[in-house]
């Protein structure tokens, strides 16, 4: 019977004749019976994962927050800039936030340049902190699959920064391609630091950091620095700059 | 209907023989060292007979243990371990005849106390029978509770349940092997066919473990688990990472598992939990992590209780983690943490610096070097003079390059250093 069905489908398919409105009916069906077919082995093959609702995460920085509503879950945002961009201070707030809430979070840090105390000062909870110290690229690369797959973790970030650039770039994009379609269905955001960008189109969100003035008293005060949306999934003007203001009253 | 095996003066081996002898007879099967063991003996007359002949099998499956033991059967618990105590041989005191056959022996098979036992023997009390004689009222006011027991004993009248006896159940499974094995795939195969036992015989008693001793010959790992588990493949795969983190390095010929058993995990899972990985899963995660990057280099940053920079050691991470200082606030202010970030140089890195008036005006260290912009401090800090581990440094902030640095000169070591960048 199934069979009779295909051959007619294809016979009407190549009908010169046939009327335009009869092909929607006709691709449903055939939609319907291949999606039956396939059932058993993908749930949905034809759901558009874009026109998901994406749900986000709040970032800790309140004009970021209120200009694109946070991180998407379950995609990857991507921190980029020099060195004193900010990059770093974005990630602590991110993790703080995530770690208030009381989410397990995991940090690959690729150099090994964590500071735990600039962490714990900047509110992030650090026994709900994974750290994984790593120096060499095919470490993190290999640890962020494990952690992935091993799922559960609210945020996940991996720190390239201080890693040679030409190390950075040759990551192949198929790795960021298979990154994101581990965490699509998850709840995880997978947060990308680097000195420049290198996710590309695997990435839900890209942020581009870039330090403005420093404040000084006794020490470093602290400095302000532009967030400039590089990219968005969310129909966002793509060039929306956010101002943010980093303090310190004595870091130590 | 129970029955009581009494030695007198047993050793403890004797008395592992009378739960072992008893335990042929009755899974319900109480200790009471020293000497004796009670056990329920009701519907064994299908099987043995009579009482007398259960009392017989009893004596002699007792025999062949080599214990010479009174065996006494009786209605109640109490009357059967004082007739074990007080008659020689087997002695079967049926239903309502107790408190008659029990009068004639001494108050001693009470197993009361030396106090009590000496107070009888003062008011002249020489047998069973005249100490039930007494007034239970009157045995009350003078003995208390204890002697309202010991009224009961001496008329036959015990109603206490039995207490069984439950033996610690070890779960340990061992393999002797014709060769020996020098390379860890092929013990793959032997830890899971081992752990796939042992857990079943886990989960068939309501068990988990979390903790599994592995002895590979005279080299022994144990693992060490933060929530009791029961699964097979978990285990194996976790002892397999363990053992090829730490290679025993000799060929082994005997592989000896046991398990320590410890209440399942019950969880109440909600529709509000944070997210948090199964703790089942994180832990094979973070054992195939360390495999990647080394032990010391995965878990929780913990800092440590001091001013010295950087001073903070990695512990062991759990998902199960909570700081108990937290636990009265739904929510922290975030808006009161500083959040300016250092990303450290681990080791920090050595700097070449020139000074004008004491401030420093040019730097060169690892790729950067050039002009500095703008320079605050000195801020000194020192700390444990008392030991070879002192420092005392005196630490600036400066521009350079369109970034900003941490540096220090270390005073002691008389040289400058780039500890981080803010960022």
């Amino acid at each position: 019977m199934q069979s009779a069905i295909l051959h007619q489908g294809f016979a009407l398919s190549r009908s010169r004749s046939a009327p335009q409105g009869f092909a929607l009916p006709r691709s449903r069906s055939t939609r319907a019976r291949l999606e039956s077919a396939l059932g058993e082995r993908i749930s949905a093959p034809f759901t558009d994962i874009e026109r998901r609702t994406l749900e986000t995460v709040p970032t800790g920085i309140a004009p970021l927050d209120a200009l694109m509503g946070g991180l998407p879950r379950g995609g990857i945002t991507e921190l980029f800039g020099p060195p004193s961009s900010g990059c770093t201070s974005a990630m602590i707030s991110i993790l703080a936030e995530a770690t208030a809430r009381d989410e397990v979070c995991a940090l690959i840090d690729g150099n090994d340049a964590f500071d735990p105390k600039s962490a714990a000062a900047a509110g992030v909870e650090l026994n709900r902190l994974l750290w994984i110290r790593c120096r060499k690229l095919e470490h993190v690369l290999k640890t962020t699959d494990l952690l992935l797959q091993g799922g559960g973790f609210g945020r996940v970030v991996m720190d390239l920064t201080d890693l040679p650039a030409s190390n950075v770039r040759s990551i192949p994009l198929v790795s960021w391609f298979r990154f994101q379609r581990t965490i699509e269905k998850t709840p995880t955001v997978l947060v990308v630091m680097s000195s420049e960008n290198i996710v590309k189109s695997a990435a839900a969100l890209v942020l581009r950091m870039e330090k403005q003035d420093a404040q000084w008293s006794t020490l470093l005060n602290g400095f302000n620095f532009n967030i400039e949306i590089v990219r968005s999934r969310k129909s966002r003007p793509l060039k929306s700059y956010v101002r943010v203001h980093l303090h310190s009253e004595c870091v130590q | 209907m129970f029955a009581c095996i009494y030695i007198p003066n047993a050793s403890n081996d004797a008395q592992a023989a009378l739960l072992d002898c008893a335990g042929a007879f009755s899974p319900r099967v109480e200790n009471m060292p020293p000497g004796a063991v009670v056990f329920d003996v009701e519907g064994l007359e299908r099987l043995f007979g009579s009482y007398s002949e259960i009392a017989s099998k009893i004596a002699e499956a007792a025999c062949a243990r080599g214990l010479e033991a009174n065996v006494a059967l009786a209605s109640n618990i109490d009357a059967a371990v004082c007739a074990a105590r007080g008659f020689g041989g087997i002695t079967v005191l049926n239903h309502g005849t107790e408190a008659n056959r029990l009068s004639d022996l001494p108050p001693a098979v009470l197993s009361a106390s030396p106090e009590i036992l000496e107070t009888l023997e003062r008011w002249g009390i020489r047998t069973l029978g005249a100490f039930a004689k007494l007034p239970a009222v009157d045995v009350s006011a003078r003995f208390g509770q204890e002697g309202i027991e010991l009224h009961k004993r001496a008329r036959g009248v015990g109603s206490r349940p039995l207490v069984p006896h439950v033996d610690r159940v070890r779960f340990v499974d061992v393999v002797e092997l014709d060769y020996e094995i020098v390379t860890i795939e092929p013990l793959t195969f032997i830890l899971s066919r081992m752990l796939d036992g042992i857990c079943t015989r886990l989960r068939s008693r309501n068990f988990a473990t979390h903790e599994v001793h592995l002895s590979l010959g005279t080299y022994i790992r144990v693992l060490n688990l933060p929530l009791p588990v029961r699964n097979p493949k978990l285990l194996t795969r976790l002892l397999i990472l363990d053992l090829e983190a730490h290679p025993p390095g000799v060929g082994i010929r005997r592989i000896e598992i046991e398990a320590i058993p410890a209440k399942p995990r019950v969880v109440q899972n909600g529709l509000f939990v944070p997210l948090s990985p199964e703790p089942e899963k994180l832990e094979l995660t973070l054992a195939r992590l360390k495999a990647v990057v080394g032990e010391e280099n995965v878990g929780a940053a913990e800092i440590q209780d001091t001013h010295r920079p950087d001073g903070f050691r990695v512990s062991k991470f759990s998902s199960t983690n909570k700081d108990i200082s937290k636990l009265d606030k739904s929510w922290q202010d975030l808006s009161n943490f500083k959040l300016l970030a250092l990303r450290r140089f681990r080791p920090p890195l050595e700097a070449t610096v020139q000074l004008r008036n004491s401030t420093p005006i040019w730097i060169a260290f690892h790729g950067v070097h050039g002009p500095i912009a703008t320079a605050r401090g000195p801020w000194r800090t020192s700390g444990d003079w008392w030991r070879p581990t002192m420092w005392d440094r005196e630490e600036w902030d400066i521009e350079v390059l369109d970034a900003l640095y941490r540096i220090y000169f270390d005073v002691h070591m008389d040289r400058w250093y780039a500890e981080g960048v803010y960022d």
